[in-house]
């Protein structure tokens, strides 16, 4: 319980912090409130792991009067991925945003964007109110637009701009079906939502608050804000902004979907959200193909990975819910949301080193860089790994879930968007990955040092073995799943 | 303890892997002391559980991941078959790397992948379900990269290009095939032969195909042979250890495992689908061969002839007779022994003499006796000359191919013996016969690259002329079949 | 495990000395000498036959298990063997210029005779497979030693016809092997023609054995090799190695399996046909070349009767002929005319001898050959008698004009010794063993109508000597049908070529089409960025999932 508080409070009062302490207090306050959260947020895991969801109901009201914040399984983990993240990006920040080497606005201003985006994730992962999720939704959409303008450049305002617009229109509609959901019931509580009796207006709610989440999550065709500013955040906003932003709208629309209204997910709207996330994969990873920055290919390979999440629905959702083969659908998506986040994270951070090391992320520019940089170069093809979804990774066990509930559901082309998936991620990532292996190279070479090479590898190696270790993570998100996990899948 | 062992034999390689990729590129006394004794032993912990395994032990550790992947290691006769084989062929292949590389560059990283190459082949075999054989189907493919990779050139990073187009989408076909197989029977052990019925014969088929196409990319059937070839950039240890024992006889041991513990002999033939997979292996046969002998540089032209003889394995499995299957297993052996002869053959012949194509063979007979005396021993073998290993084999494949009612058989045999008579007699006859050129230069003295070429070249006489005997590969493949494919 | 032996290690020990001697030259201060020690490698052999051959062996642990033993006549073919191969490993020890090409020469004439040996001790299918590689793939070494021109062409003729055979070879006995469930070769033999496949088999089998047996038509390596070979090497190969052939005829060919009577054909048309066309020759090893693949003809026709006589006719046949090619050596070496006389006197008896002239051995062999046979063979049994005569004489004929490379007179006495032996051998040892032969009376033999069955062709044919002399024959290349084969060399050889280039060309421009597509493709999201066209989609993304949503059912 004190966890759930310090998880949540500690970043924003972090945040705070930063801005009122003078500025060379600025990244110590700023490491040990990562730390502390971080440590609380392991904490928050493991009581969650011995005694099931972890509730706080603020102020000791009960919903609807009060406002319930829950931890369950999937919660715990993505609190337990962000803070992995987190730390790590922090260490990185450490070294990347300092202000020799970001300017100093952006070497100021990095840390409590990075502090209050974790809050507000945090919440967001908590919260059960569908407001209460507005309003997390909107301080991260926030800290996000304003970390992809940090570094000030013109096409960075342009990215944050564009990014912006569509926030704020995805925040609006999402906001106007939770109106329309309160209109009708005179609650916002996902428990007490899922036991509502229908109203006619139940539907277009879901559709406006789908649409607007799907806008935030950057789904096809709604992903073209993500490209840019992705790729002109400095590298470890890119990283969080990759690996976690688009995750908070996904938990929300699994929380619509699966706990608030499973009863009215029909099946063409499922396969709609699932062939619009199958596009993206191919969209995603073609455009991902031709792109001749490093950080560009990483963006658009977010762009195709978070397609996969969205085949859970017609495995899954609906009437598939009931079906023996929910569970792995279920689990391999957030499995998928899980890995992704890792490995994610650890490439944009691969990509702000190559940065520092030659000053560019062209592929030409980074030929053989590995032989200079050995670690980081292992740190990209591990994370590479996990994206292409080869074992032993957890990338695989979300593909191998996913793939297998399709089979056993009787859909297989959503198999075959796995398969094909994966190997575009292949070519797309084999790119980069042969240019840093030749031996010829381009650029003079600026020295990077170990430690900082270290965290990405660290990260990478931690997506791998949540493959390799995947059983905790496995029984971990079946904690307070509203569906209980079938075994035998 | 029995579950202790599988998981040190993994550990034997996998550790020497782990620790050289952190050794700084000079550690070199290190560096091949971890890796000579995380072969040693292997080695040892391997014969301890032959005989182990001979008097009926079975050693088994298995690592629940999510529910339905089951990482199961589990030492059957069959898996110490190949084991051993490779624990061997590494041990060797590690004395002559060190001394083939001498000092180069990227040591760490070359002794790091080659280790966990080996490792992965090392989990392939003890591998006891469907999902941790394609575990460690996928670590082999991409430990094996930055071998193929090593020298960073153009040519060498095109081959490693071309390995993985082939060899990314076999994995995704055999994933595929293993999802759709485990989607209706549940995950597929290998000690428990799964319950088919629920699929009907055209899925089956499918499955089966698929399977075979995943793992015939690796074993290199034609037409998913491309990457073979193309691999010859690689410096010659990893294409000795590439093409003798890990990747081609992963693909060759992955069909193996398909025909005869995943749908099981009697399946495949109710499906009607082992005669089709035997006549590919024919065609690969004999077009291998038919390659090679358009070949002017001797390291295509054995890889072709890898291509070609891998077959002889595949061939032997899908005729599923019990003669055939011994004569397929036992050549999955013998066929290692004479290649990996051939390649370190290869090796030195580039290394000391500078020679790469056939033509510049002239006369190395007289410079690099011992080299050539080994090299013709691998060459004479893979013809099917008896004593040799190749003749075994070929002498059990054909008798299995009769046993089978497939005659046909015998007429592949004899292309195949003929093709390779006329591929490799010429090599022969200039390393013995032809004047060597004036500018020719060669000798060997680097015994840590001979060496481990003369004991696989004696190994490969040995185990032909005592085939007989109990302790000999074919006495432990007739005792796979026996034992556990045995009607 | 059971014992690593059974039974006595006395045939091992023949086959195995020989391989020993074998190794010599490797040590490289004895390779330049090693042809010296030759004749002592078949000794072992020698008296292993003289004692009868007694003893078997199985060595189960050995290749696929290995049985040693004696085959039927095998002690006539062992003696024979080991006689013919110890005096031409003396001609050889004489007459070959000592070197490093001499120590391959003697570690190869080592190993062919250890597999001639072998296959007439073999007594499983894998052994005897062994054995019949060894003699046919080793023997090449033996007829390349020149390594002139000459000598590679025949060589490459002979070693594509031997791998030939031992494909061949290895099909029939896979079959039979196959269908006897048992490698022993009684078995196979038994199995083999109701086997299934078991006519392929056999046919295969005959192919195997004729190539080496010189069986016509697959005799062509033999006038090629023999003139290229080194003298010995020509009178091992025609004395005692293509007996490896016969051998396996013997042993493999159940009786009246239908394939006895394509032996008798084949073995008549080469007998008669081989002869005749010997006369179109003019290098007198060329004519003898001949010689055996009639000789062999003969010897298959008594095959193909399943006559008890093969072994002893065997016998005789390689004796002579051995000592016919070591009399070409030996009158290559005379430097006198009375040597040369001398030289053709031995000749002239063996080959009247061959030729079946009483009271020499090769009448006891023909004699005895024809017993039990068949009028109409016997008939052609005694004509052969004319066109051996024939086709030897026309060989002494050209003999008596070959040029000579005179040898010191002590090193020609050697050689005449060892020539002489063998003459002597060939004309005495019948007469020896006649009785064990032929369990026929010693007297036999000197019967009047006997005698003249032996006399009469023989005049006659010696009367054809002088008319072909009168009327020259043409002279023609040997190897009679290679003439009908296409131009030989290496057929196939590294692709290239106008074909490879121009597929190498379309290739690279699909690619480049395929790059231009890809890279048009970078610029796909730009349609959607712009907010207006961007906020459309989203609105009417929010309203289609509403209405699928809301859509009933």
């Amino acid at each position: 319980m004190t966890a759930l508080v310090i998880v949540l409070a500690l970043p924003l009062a972090g945040a705070l912090a930063v801005i009122a302490l003078p500025v060379r207090a600025a990244v110590p306050v700023a490491l040990s409130a990562t730390a502390l959260t971080a440590l609380s947020a392991l904490v928050l895991a493991a009581s969650v792991w011995q005694g099931g969801p972890v509730t706080l109901m603020v102020g000791g009201w009960q919903p609807p009067l009060g406002i319930a914040l829950q931890a369950d399984g999937l919660a715990a983990a993505l609190i337990v991925m962000s803070a992995l993240v987190v730390g790590a990006v922090a260490m990185a920040a450490w070294f990347e945003m300092a202000a020799a080497r970001a300017g100093p606005r952006a070497a100021f201003g990095f840390w409590p964007l990075m502090l209050l985006l974790w809050g507000a994730l945090n919440a967001v992962y908590v919260s059960r109110d569908l407001f209460n999720l507005y309003v997390g939704l909107e301080l991260l959409s926030l800290a996000a637009v304003a970390l992809v303008a940090i570094s000030g450049t013109a096409q960075a305002l342009v990215a944050a701009l564009r990014y912006m617009i569509f926030a704020l229109a995805g925040s609006l509609l999402y906001l106007a079906g939770v109106v329309l959901v309160y209109a009708g019931h005179g609650t916002l509580d996902i428990g007490l939502l899922s036991a509502r009796s229908p109203a006619p207006g139940d539907a277009l709610a879901l559709g406006l608050m789908t649409a607007g989440l799907l806008a935030k999550t950057a789904l096809f065709p709604f992903h073209v804000w993500l490209p840019p500013a992705h790729a002109s955040a400095p590298a470890p906003a890119s990283a969080l902004l990759s690996a976690l932003v688009p995750k908070a709208s996904f938990l929300i629309l699994i929380r619509l979907w699966f706990e608030a209204m499973p009863e009215l997910a029909s099946t063409a709207a499922l396969l709609m959200l699932a062939g619009l996330g199958a596009i993206a994969v191919i969209w995603g990873g073609v455009l991902a193909l031709v792109q001749s920055r490093l950080k560009l290919i990483v963006a658009y390979s977010t762009v195709a990975q978070l397609g996969y999440m969205f085949l859970v629905f017609p495995l899954a959702g609906g009437d598939g819910s009931a079906q023996p083969w929910a569970a792995g659908a279920w689990t391999g998506a957030m499995f998928q949301a899980l890995s992704h986040g890792l490995a994610k994270a650890a490439m944009f951070l691969v990509a702000g080193i190559c940065i520092a090391a030659v000053g560019s992320d062209r592929l030409g520019d980074l030929r053989g860089l590995a032989r200079a940089l050995p670690m980081t170069g292992f740190a990209f093809a591990l994370a590479a790994i996990t994206l292409m979804g080869l074992p032993p990774s957890g990338g695989f066990t979300a593909k191998y879930l996913l793939m297998t509930s399709a089979f056993a559901a009787g859909q297989w082309p959503w198999a075959l968007v796995l398969a094909g998936g994966g190997l575009l991620a292949a070519a797309y990532l084999y790119r980069p990955l042969a240019a840093l292996f030749t031996r010829d190279a381009r650029l003079p070479v600026h020295p990077v040092a170990r430690a900082w090479q270290g965290v990405p590898l660290a990260l990478a190696a931690l997506a791998v073995l949540l493959g390799l270790l995947s059983a905790a993570p496995f029984d971990l998100l079946q904690i307070g799943r509203p569906e209980p996990a079938v075994e035998g899948l | 303890m029995n579950a202790a062992l599988p998981v040190l034999i993994l550990l034997s390689s996998l550790v020497p892997a782990g620790v050289t990729f952190f050794l700084a590129q000079d550690s070199h006394t290190l560096r091949n002391t971890l890796n000579l004794g995380g072969a040693v032993v292997k080695l040892g912990l391997i014969i301890w559980m032959l005989f182990a395994v001979a008097g009926g032990a079975s050693y088994e550790a298995s690592l629940p991941l999510a529910p339905g992947l089951v990482m199961l290691l589990r030492v059957d006769a069959l898996a110490l078959l190949f084991i051993s084989l490779s624990a061997t062929l590494w041990f060797l292949t590690t004395i002559y790397a060190i001394a083939y590389f001498g000092t180069k560059a990227e040591l760490s990283r070359f002794f790091g992948f080659f280790s966990l190459c080996v490792a992965a082949t090392t989990g392939l075999a003890l591998s006891g379900s469907l999902i941790s054989f394609f575990i460690f189907f996928e670590l082999l493919t991409l430990s094996t990269w930055p071998l193929v990779a090593h020298k960073q050139d153009k040519p060498s990073l095109s081959a490693a290009r071309v390995y993985l187009a082939y060899a990314l989408p076999g994995s995704a076909a055999l994933l595929w095939a293993i999802i759709w197989l485990e989607s209706a029977t549940g995950p597929v052990l290998f000690t428990e032969p799964p319950d088919l019925s629920a699929l009907d014969p055209g899925a089956l088929r499918g499955i089966f195909a698929l399977f075979i196409i995943g793992v015939g990319v690796k074993a290199a059937l034609v037409p998913l042979h491309g990457w073979l070839p193309a691999d010859m950039a690689a410096p010659a240890p990893v294409s000795a250890l590439l093409h003798a024992v890990a990747v081609v006889k992963a693909g060759a041991f992955g069909v193996v495992r398909v025909i005869y513990d995943v749908f099981g002999a009697s399946n495949v033939a109710a499906l009607g689908v082992g005669e089709p997979l035997a006549i590919l292996a024919s065609v690969t046969i004999v077009w291998g061969s038919v390659r090679a002998l358009q070949q002017d540089e001797i390291k295509k032209r054995l890889a072709f002839s890898t291509v070609s003889q891998v077959s002889y394995i595949v061939l032997g499995a899908a005729l599923a007779s019990p003669l055939a299957m011994i004569g397929g297993l036992v050549h999955l052996i013998h066929q290692g022994l004479m290649k990996i002869t051939m390649f370190f053959c290869a090796g030195i012949y580039d290394e000391r003499a500078g020679v790469r194509k056939i033509t510049e063979l002239n006369g190395m007979g007289a410079r690099m006796p011992w080299t050539s005396v080994c090299f013709s021993l691998g060459a004479m073998g893979m013809i099917g000359l008896p004593p040799l290993a190749g003749f075994v084999s070929k002498f059990y494949l054909g008798l299995g191919g009769l046993e089978a009612g497939a005659p046909w058989v015998l007429g592949v045999l004899v292309a195949s013996t003929l093709l390779n008579a006329a591929y490799f007699l010429p090599l022969l006859y200039r390393l013995w016969f032809l004047p060597a050129a004036e500018d020719a230069r060669g000798d060997e003295r680097a015994p840590a690259l001979v060496v481990p070429a003369v004991v696989t070249a004696t190994a490969a006489l040995g185990v032909g002329l005592l085939a007989a005997s109990p302790i000999s590969p074919l006495g432990w493949a007739t005792l796979i079949v026996a034992r556990e494919y045995g009607p | 495990m059971s014992a690593f032996y059974q039974g006595s290690l006395v045939p091992l020990a023949v086959l195995v000395w020989p391989l020993l001697v074998g190794l010599v030259p490797v040590v490289p201060r004895w390779r330049a000498r090693a042809v010296r020690v030759l004749p002592l490698a078949p000794l072992p052999a020698l008296g292993f036959a003289m004692a009868g051959a007694p003893g078997e062996l199985f060595l189960p642990d050995l290749m696929l298990g290995v049985h040693l033993a004696a085959v039927p006549g095998a002690t006539l073919f062992l003696a024979m063997t080991a006689l013919v191969w110890t005096v031409a490993g003396w001609h050889a020890a004489l007459t070959l210029r000592a070197g490093p090409q001499a120590g391959i020469f003697a570690g190869f004439w080592c190993l062919t005779l250890a597999g001639n040996l072998g296959v007439f001790l073999a007594g499983d299918v894998v052994t005897f497979y062994l054995a019949f590689a060894a003699v046919s793939l080793a023997a090449w070494f033996l007829v390349v030693h020149d390594r002139t021109a000459k000598a590679l062409a025949a060589g490459r003729l002979y070693i594509t016809l031997a791998v030939l055979g031992e494909a061949a070879l290895l099909v029939g006995l896979m079959i039979g092997a196959a269908a006897a469930d048992d490698l022993r070769i009684s078995s196979v033999r038994e199995a083999l023609s109701d086997a299934p496949m078991g006519q392929l088999g056999l046919a295969a089998l005959v192919v195997g054995f004729g190539i080496k047996a010189g069986m016509v038509p697959l005799h062509l390596w033999l006038p090629v090799a023999h003139p290229a070979a080194p003298v010995p090497g020509s009178a091992v190969l025609s004395g005692a190695i293509v007996k490896a052939g016969l051998i396996g005829m013997v042993l493999f060919l159940p009786q009246l399996s239908g394939w006895q009577d394509v032996l008798i054909v084949l073995g008549l048309v080469g007998g008669f046909g081989a002869a005749l066309w010997g006369l179109t020759q003019r290098n007198p090893k060329a004519v003898l070349a001949y010689s055996p693949v009639s000789q062999m003809g003969l010897l298959l026709v008594l095959v193909g009767t399943g006559s008890g006589g093969v072994a002893y006719y065997a016998l005789h046949h390689g004796l002579a002929k051995g000592a016919l090619f070591l009399g070409v050596g030996v009158l290559i070496a005379a430097a006198t005319r009375q040597q040369r006389r001398a030289v053709l006197v031995v000749a002239g008896i063996v080959a009247l001898s061959v030729a079946g002239l009483p009271p020499a051995g090769g009448a006891l062999a023909k004699l005895a050959a024809k017993d039990g046979l068949p009028a109409v063979l016997v008939l052609a049994l005694t004509l052969s008698g004319v066109t051996t005569t024939l086709v030897l004489g026309w060989f002494l004929v050209r003999l008596a004009q070959l040029e000579a490379r005179p040898e010191p007179r002590h090193l020609w006495r050697g050689l005449f010794a060892g020539c002489m032996v063998l003459a002597a051998l060939a004309l005495v040892l019948p007469w020896v063993l006649w009785e064990q032969a032929s369990a026929l009376p010693l007297h036999y033999p000197l019967r009047s109508v006997n005698l003249l069955a032996g006399f009469w062709p023989v005049l006659l044919g010696i009367g054809c000597v002088a008319l072909v002399c009168w009327r020259n024959p043409p002279a023609l290349q040997p190897g009679d049908m290679l003439a009908l084969l296409p131009e030989r060399g290496m057929v196939v050889g590294p692709k290239q070529g106008a074909e490879g280039r121009l597929r190498r060309g379309a290739t690279a421009r699909y690619r480049r089409m395929a790059l231009r597509a890809l890279l048009r493709s970078r610029r796909a999201d730009i349609p959607l960025q712009p907010w207006p066209r961007a906020g459309l989609v989203l609105f009417a993304g929010a309203l289609a999932l509403a209405a699928l949503i809301g859509r009933p059912g």
